[in-house]
């Protein structure tokens, strides 16, 4: 994503937009920039800064050559500030350096950028410190805030930004560009799915833990179905320890949701819609081990499960408590 | 880029340089040290984007050889390594050269240290200062000048620009102001600007900068040169270049504050008056704002009291040259006052009141450049 004519295809509203701005010259102070995960939006904070830099812009395309463009891309440009979330949130602190920075005079040029990465963890404390220079934006800033979650986002933030909403990306184009890419049928179309990032996606298709994870999966599946006593010890002895962190834990609920959709495609005969097109003998027994009333109340399980992964419920507790409910 | 150095001068440049960088910068690239070479000598750039520092090594100076075997090039090297690496060499010359891919082999004697380095363009780009826009100062007005106003800049960001001391020039006279809104230091300087065309009339430079500027001239009658850009000040002494970035801002117009005429004035000895007050400002240093009340009496004779209900109270009686006017009472930061008495070299201090309520000027005797203003305390 080195210029807007490639970004253009993923954002085609947001890229005209700005363009049009930068071409007219008619950049706002601050703009938000919020989509879901692998959307694009750090890439257009890099395009965006580039553009504003760069000497040799060509009608809002930045040359990717120039000193500004390279420090920009390699976060060395003095002009250029980048806040990304120091551990669990951005802190006042670092906000507190921003506003340092900007009772400054620039170090190149009097034209100033700052971008903020996940915006919505500002604590309460950074928020209002940054309203502070927001509503008084000195000479050519320009401020770019990046979200995944809007709504997480100061109303008096918002109220005083430019807001542009990333169009999400539809599975079926990332599993085009996957397979385009020299990943395999099936994992472009789970990675589709539960991944919709498609530089992650691609490091997952090479990484063993995501293979693991799968047979894991299609495991526990078949120890539902046939060895009720042994699912406690299953998870704890490898479920757990594979799934060590929450984040891990989510993915693998996840994947247990799409199985159980699948489920429910191959019981209203559509074969061509299912993830786990490689286990379609498994998936054809479970669907004489449950019913269609059964699988509608295990996914409300999993959704369950999912949200109290996010109530700092222990995981551990969690998977044991989902896998009893679902003998049942 | 290839080079032979003499070890001693390279260090210390380095020292110099070192002076700028901090290990707490945003941007990777400043935890390192540019070093450039051209035919003419060597240059070290040091910076933490604040303030910027530049050593010059040249090649030959007064018939002595310093630099030899020069490549033109440029690399940037860690901070971190570099200066404890060129210490220990065995020898006294350093031979520096640097390969594709940014590394740099330090060899001197038996010793190769290979280095892995930066690219020089990811190096912030120093504006490019013209000397026709600039003048002088001698070092030693230079540190005056700055002991003189450094010390009166706010402390707290909550008005950011009052971190900073303002430089104007104005009819052929330098000034510089500096306020934390509770007291103010100026200083004025003639200065002969012959016919160079200057382009600024009013900036401000960040205090901090100029306390680290303080540090690093030497205090001795060679000049700085100083000039301004749109957004940097530099100060070039021979072969040092100290950069700042400055405050961006209107620095707050302060000559209406000084008041022009005055009801009470007092001309005493600056030592007595500075000890009387030290001593009173010691019981009073458990009061929140350290203050202490001064009192005119008869036969020139002035009283000053610190008083702290729970600890006791002191009054000090100080004899001065004359006191003329109305009498008065009134109370003030002794912290402040402290800090406006040292600064004085004159034998006598000249202090003019105009009511217990209204600030107050503290100047040395036949000396009209210095000034400094005081906020009274309200107290009951």
């Amino acid at each position: 994503m080195r210029s807007w004519s490639n970004m253009i295809e993923r954002q085609p509203i947001a890229t005209k937009m700005l363009q049009q701005m930068l071409v007219r010259k008619r950049v706002s102070h601050a703009y938000l920039i919020q989509g879901d995960k692998g959307t694009g939006k750090e890439a257009i904070g890099y395009l965006l800064a580039k553009s504003l830099f760069c000497k040799q812009i060509d009608n809002s395309e930045p040359c990717n050559q120039c000193h500004d463009c390279q420090r920009i891309e390699s976060g060395n440009h003095p002009d250029v500030h980048w806040i990304r979330p120091d551990g669990a949130s951005i802190k006042k602190d670092q906000i507190a350096h921003l506003q340092k920075e900007f009772t400054y005079t620039g170090m190149e040029s009097n034209q100033k950028v700052y971008l903020i990465s996940h915006a919505d963890l500002m604590t309460t404390n950074a928020a209002n410190r940054l309203l502070k220079f927001l509503e008084e934006p000195s000479r050519k800033t320009t401020a770019i805030l990046m979200t995944e979650n809007n709504q997480a986002i100061l109303d008096t933030i918002k109220s005083r930004c430019q807001i542009l909403t990333l169009k999400p990306l539809s599975p079926k184009s990332v599993q085009q560009i996957l397979e385009n890419n020299a990943v395999s049928r099936e994992n472009a179309r789970l990675f589709s799915v539960v991944m919709p990032n498609l530089e992650q996606a691609m490091k997952l298709d090479q990484d063993e833990w995501f293979a693991q994870a799968r047979s894991l999966m299609v495991q526990l599946i078949s120890i539902l179905q046939s060895n009720l006593d042994e699912t406690l010890f299953f998870i704890q002895k490898q479920w757990m320890t594979h799934f060590s962190d929450r984040d891990k834990l989510n993915l693998s609920l996840d994947l247990l949701t799409y199985w159980f959709k699948d489920l429910i495609y191959l019981q209203l005969d559509q074969q061509e819609s299912l993830v786990y097109q490689s286990y379609l003998t498994e998936l054809e027994q479970a669907t004489w081990h449950w019913s269609r009333q059964d699988i509608v109340e295990i996914l409300v399980l999993i959704l369950e499960a999912k949200k109290q992964l996010t109530q700092n419920v222990h995981p551990t507790l969690v998977m044991e408590k989902l896998v009893l409910q679902m003998q049942r | 880029m290839k080079f032979t150095i003499q070890k001693d001068l390279l260090l210390e440049s380095i020292q110099h340089v070192m002076k700028a960088i901090s290990s707490r910068v945003t941007i990777p690239i400043l935890t390192g040290i540019k070093i450039e070479a051209t035919n003419e000598g060597i240059k070290l750039t040091g910076s933490d984007s604040d303030i910027s520092i530049e050593s010059f090594i040249p090649t030959e100076e007064n018939g002595i050889i310093h630099v030899e075997n020069i490549q033109p090039g440029s690399i940037v090297v860690q901070s971190k390594y570099f200066p404890d690496i060129i210490r220990k060499l065995p020898l006294k010359t350093v031979e520096i050269n640097t390969t594709d891919e940014f590394k740099v082999n330090i060899i001197s004697g038996g010793s190769e240290f290979h280095l892995n380095g930066q690219d020089p363009n990811e190096y912030p780009q120093l504006p490019t200062l013209y000397t026709e826009n600039s003048f002088t100062l001698t070092n030693t007005v230079l540190k005056e000048l700055i002991k003189q106003t450094v010390y009166a800049v706010s402390t707290v960001e909550t008005r950011p620009i009052l971190t900073g001391v303002n430089m104007t020039l104005k009819e052929e006279r330098l000034n510089f102001v500096a306020t934390d809104s509770h007291r103010l230091a100026s200083r004025h300087l003639p200065i002969n600007l012959a016919d160079n065309q200057l382009n600024f009339n009013s900036v401000v430079i960040p205090g901090k900068s100029l306390v680290e500027l303080n540090k690093i001239i030497d205090e001795n009658d060679e000049t700085t040169s100083i000039s301004v850009t749109e957004n940097q000040i530099l100060f070039q002494t021979k072969n040092l270049y100290f950069l700042s970035r400055l405050l961006d801002g209107n620095y707050p117009e302060t000559s209406r504050l000084i008041p022009d005429q005055s009801k009470t004035t007092i001309l005493t000895k600056t030592k007595e008056l500075l000890n009387a007050i030290d001593r009173a400002s010691l019981l009073a240093r458990e009061n929140k704002n350290n203050v202490v009340k001064l009192e005119t009496k008869s036969d020139n004779r002035l009283e000053i009291s610190g008083h702290t209900p729970e600890v006791g109270q002191v009054i000090e009686e100080v004899n001065s040259e004359s006191v003329e006017g109305e009498d008065l009472k009134i109370s003030f930061s002794a912290k402040y006052m402290l800090d406006a008495l040292k600064i004085i070299e004159s034998d006598n201090v000249k202090i003019e009141f105009t009511g217990a309520m209204r600030p107050f000027i503290i100047k040395p005797e036949n000396d009209e450049d210095i000034l400094q203003l005081i906020l009274p305390v309200r107290t009951f």
